[in-house]
C-alpha cells in the first residue's frame, strides 16, 4: 500500500465515523423514530473489505449494525440519512428504516431487524452469482453472537457442501447486546467455522496491513475456487449497544482510527494534513445528512402509495 | 385435452415454466427423488445447478431462495411439508414476506415456495397440517390453495410470474386427482374464484380438498332439493370478495368449510368479511365447519372425526335451511 492509499482509507473511514457522529446528534434531538446501533469501531475494516470488492458483481448482507457497510456498499449517503430518519428520499422511502435497509443494484443489499438472519440470504446472492457465471460473491457480515444462531450453522454447511462463493465475515466485538462472547460459546469461533470443511481465518480489524492481505488473498480465493470462507476480524465495540446505551463491557479499547492515525504519523504526514482529512470528512457527513434533513416525513404518503399500488397484497380483493 | 393428476400437472408445468425461463431454479430436500413425484429427475432433465438438492436446512435455503430472488434468479423453494414452517419461520415471516415492502417496493421478490398441506393419510400431528389460515394473517405473502390439475397448472404459471413471494399449497390427498389440462391455457389470475358449482340456496366456500367433499355434499342435498352454491377463492390472499358476495346476494346463506385453523383462520375470515359486507341480505347467521382446535390425531378413527367430512356438510346445511331469521 502507498501512502496514498493509506490516506484513502483514513478519510473513508473518518467519513463513516462524522457520518454516524451526525445520525448520534439527530437520534440525540430526538429526528429518529427509533434505536440506532452505530459502527463506530468497524469502520477501518469495512473499508478495507472495499477495497477488493466489486459493487457491480458482489453483494453485502449486514446486520442491525449496517449504516457503516452500507456507506461502503455505495448507498447514497443522503438516502442513507434520509431512511434513517423516515423520510421521503430514504432507501425504502421511509418504510424501512435504520435496521433494514434494502437497496436494488448497489454493492450493499440488505440489513435485517433478526440477528444472523441476514447470513442465508447471502447465500442466494452467492447462487445468483454463481448461476449468473459473473464471478462475483456475496459477503454476509454478523457479529459473534449471530454466530450462535442455527440459520448461520445451516449456511456454513450449505455454503459448503453447493460449493457458494461467499465471504463469511464475523465481525467479533466480544459483546451481544449485554452477553460476553466467553459466556455463550466454549470453543474458538474461527475454528468452529473451519469445521464445517471451509478456509477460516482471523484477523485484527485494527491492522490495516493484515486486513489488506488476508481480504486481498481469500476475496480472491473466493472467485477463483467458488468456495466458501470465514473471516472473523476482531473489532472493538466502542459505544453501547445502541446510541444511548450506557451499558459497556468495562475493557480499555484501542480505536482502529486513532491506530491508523499513528501509522500515517510515523509514515511523517503533517498534522495539519491528517487535520485537513478529518475535517474535510466531517463536512461531507454534515453535508449529507443536513441535505437528508431538508426531505420531508412522507413515509405517511408512501405507506398510502404501496397500498394502492399494491392491491394484490391487501388480503382482499 | 389431456387427462392429467395435479402431480403430473404440476410437473409439466414447472418443466414449461423451466424451459421458457433459465432463471426459475428450484431449491429443496430430495428433489430428484421428488416425494411426490412433482420433481422427480428434473434433475436430469435441467441440470443439478438448477435443481438443487439441499441439504435438511430449511432455513437456509428458504434465505437462499430470497436472497436469489433479489439478486436475479426466480427460485422455486420445496418446503416438503407446510408443517416444517416452524423451522424456518423468520425467513418466511420477517424476511419473505418483508423485503419488498421495506425496500419501499424498489426490490422485487420473485419467489414461490411450494409446500403440502392436509390430513388424511394417517401422517400424524407434524405432516398433516393445513396452515393457509396462519399463513394469510402475514402480509406480503400470497396464498394459492389450488383444488383441480387445471387450477394447479394455471396457478403456478401466475406465481412464477410475481414480483412479490407466493406461497402455493399442494394438498397431499389431492396429488392423485384427475382432471383436463390444457397446457396452453393462459395463468389463472391471483384473487379470481371460480364458482365451482351453481346453487341457489346455500354458498359454500371452501378451497383445497374441502371443496371437493362440499361439491359431494351437495350432490346429497341435491336428492333433498337443496341447491348449494359452490366457490373455490382459489386464492385465499388475495381473496375474491367479490366473487363470495356475489354469491351470498344470490343465497342469503353461508357455510365455510375448511381443513385449517378452527380459531382466527380462514373460515373465520372469510365470516368477518361476509357479515361486514353482505349483512343486510343474510337470512342468517353464517357457518363454520373446520377441525376440532387440537393437533392432528394419529389414529385412523380419530383422524376420520377431526376431519370435517359429507356428513357434517350435509347436517349443516340442513339445518341452516331450517333455520332462518324471521
Ligand atoms: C433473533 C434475534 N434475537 C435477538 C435480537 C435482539 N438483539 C439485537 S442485536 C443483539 C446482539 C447481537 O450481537 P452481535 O451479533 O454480536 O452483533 P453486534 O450487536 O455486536 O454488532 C440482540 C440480542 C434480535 N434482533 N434478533
Amino acid at each position: 500500500m502507498e501512502i496514498d492509499d493509506l490516506k484513502t482509507i483514513f478519510a473513508d473511514a473518518w467519513f463513516i465515523r462524522a457520518f454516524e457522529d451526525c445520525v448520534a446528534a439527530l437520534s440525540d434531538a430526538g429526528k429518529i423514530p427509533g434505536l440506532v446501533h452505530l459502527s463506530h469501531g468497524s469502520e477501518v475494516a469495512d473499508v478495507m473489505l472495499r477495497r477488493h470488492l466489486q459493487p457491480a458483481i458482489d453483494k453485502i448482507t449486514g446486520s442491525h449494525r449496517s449504516h457503516s457497510l452500507a456507506l461502503i456498499g455505495n448507498i447514497d449517503p443522503i438516502a442513507l440519512a434520509a431512511e434513517v430518519m423516515g423520510l421521503s428520499g430514504g432507501t425504502g422511502n421511509g418504510l424501512g428504516g435504520t435496521q433494514h435497509i434494502v437497496s436494488k443494484d448497489t454493492l450493499f443489499l440488505s440489513s435485517n431487524g433478526i440477528v444472523g438472519a441476514q447470513v442465508p440470504i447471502a447465500l442466494g446472492a452467492a447462487l445468483s452469482a454463481r448461476r449468473l457465471e459473473n464471478s462475483g460473491i456475496a459477503v454476509a457480515v454478523f457479529g459473534e453472537g449471530a454466530s450462535n444462531q442455527g440459520g448461520v450453522f445451516e449456511s456454513f454447511n450449505m455454503a459448503t457442501a453447493l460449493h457458494l462463493p461467499i465471504l463469511f465475515l464475523m465481525q467479533n466485538n466480544q459483546m451481544a447486546q449485554s452477553t460476553h462472547v466467553k459466556d455463550v460459546a466454549v470453543v474458538n469461533l474461527t475454528a468452529r467455522a473451519r469445521s464445517f470443511g471451509m478456509v477460516a481465518e482471523q484477523v485484527d480489524g485494527a491492522d490495516i496491513v493484515s486486513l489488506e492481505n488476508t481480504f486481498e488473498r481469500l476475496i480472491q480465493y473466493i472467485r477463483e475456487t467458488s468456495s466458501p470462507v470465514f473471516v472473523e476480524v476482531s473489532v472493538p465495540r466502542l459505544g453501547g449497544h445502541y446510541h444511548g446505551d450506557q451499558s459497556c463491557d468495562g475493557q480499555s479499547k484501542v480505536d482502529p482510527l486513532v491506530n491508523l492515525q499513528k501509522l500515517l504519523q510515523a509514515q511523517d504526514m503533517h498534522d495539519e494534513e491528517i487535520q485537513t482529512i478529518i475535517d474535510d470528512a466531517k463536512a461531507r457527513a454534515k453535508n449529507a445528512v443536513d441535505e437528508a434533513q431538508k426531505q420531508r416525513d412522507q413515509s405517511g404518503e408512501s405507506l398510502k402509495r404501496y397500498i394502492n399500488d399494491h392491491p394484490q397484497l391487501m388480503g382482499n380483493l | 385435452m389431456p387427462i392429467m393428476t395435479i402431480s403430473e400437472a404440476l410437473r409439466s408445468t414447472l418443466i414449461q415454466l423451466m424451459q421458457n425461463d433459465d432463471h426459475i431454479t428450484l431449491l429443496g430436500e430430495d428433489l430428484s427423488m421428488g416425494v411426490f413425484g412433482v420433481t422427480s429427475g428434473l434433475d436430469r432433465e435441467f441440470g443439478n445447478d438448477r435443481v438443487i438438492n439441499t441439504p435438511i436446512s430449511e432455513t437456509a435455503f428458504v434465505g437462499m431462495g430470497i436472497g436469489a430472488a433479489m439478486t436475479g434468479l426466480k427460485p422455486i423453494i420445496e418446503v416438503m411439508f407446510c408443517d416444517f414452517m416452524g423451522v424456518c419461520f423468520d425467513q418466511i415471516l420477517n424476511q419473505a414476506a418483508k423485503t419488498h415492502f421495506l425496500s419501499g417496493g424498489n426490490i422485487d421478490i420473485p419467489l414461490v415456495i411450494r409446500t403440502t398441506m392436509g390430513a388424511g393419510d394417517g401422517s400424524g400431528a407434524m405432516h398433516s397440517q393445513s396452515l393457509h389460515g396462519l399463513l394469510m394473517q402475514i402480509p406480503g405473502l400470497i396464498i394459492a390453495c389450488p383444488a383441480t390439475p387445471a387450477d394447479a397448472s394455471g396457478l403456478l404459471k401466475t406465481a412464477a410470474q410475481s414480483n412479490t413471494p407466493v406461497i402455493f399449497m399442494e394438498h397431499k390427498g389431492l396429488y392423485a386427482m384427475t382432471g383436463e389440462v390444457d397446457l396452453e391455457i393462459p395463468p389463472i389470475p391471483f384473487g379470481k374464484g371460480r364458482v365451482v358449482k351453481e346453487g341457489a340456496d346455500v354458498t359454500i366456500v371452501a378451497v383445497s380438498k374441502m371443496n371437493h367433499v362440499s361439491l359431494e355434499a351437495a350432490q346429497v342435498l341435491a336428492s333433498d332439493g337443496i341447491s348449494v352454491e359452490i366457490i373455490d377463492p382459489r386464492t385465499i390472499s388475495p381473496l375474491d370478495t367479490r366473487i363470495i358476495a356475489d354469491s351470498i346476494r344470490k343465497t342469503g346463506r353461508l357455510i365455510v368449510v375448511d381443513e385449517g385453523a378452527a380459531i382466527a383462520g380462514f373460515a373465520d375470515h372469510v365470516i368477518s368479511n361476509v357479515v361486514e359486507n353482505s349483512f343486510d341480505v343474510l337470512r342468517n347467521a353464517p357457518r363454520k365447519i373446520a377441525p376440532p382446535h387440537t393437533p392432528i390425531p394419529y389414529g385412523r378413527s380419530a383422524e376420520a372425526v377431526w376431519l370435517p367430512n359429507t356428513n357434517i356438510i350435509v347436517d349443516a346445511v340442513r339445518d341452516l335451511m331450517r333455520s332462518d331469521n324471521e
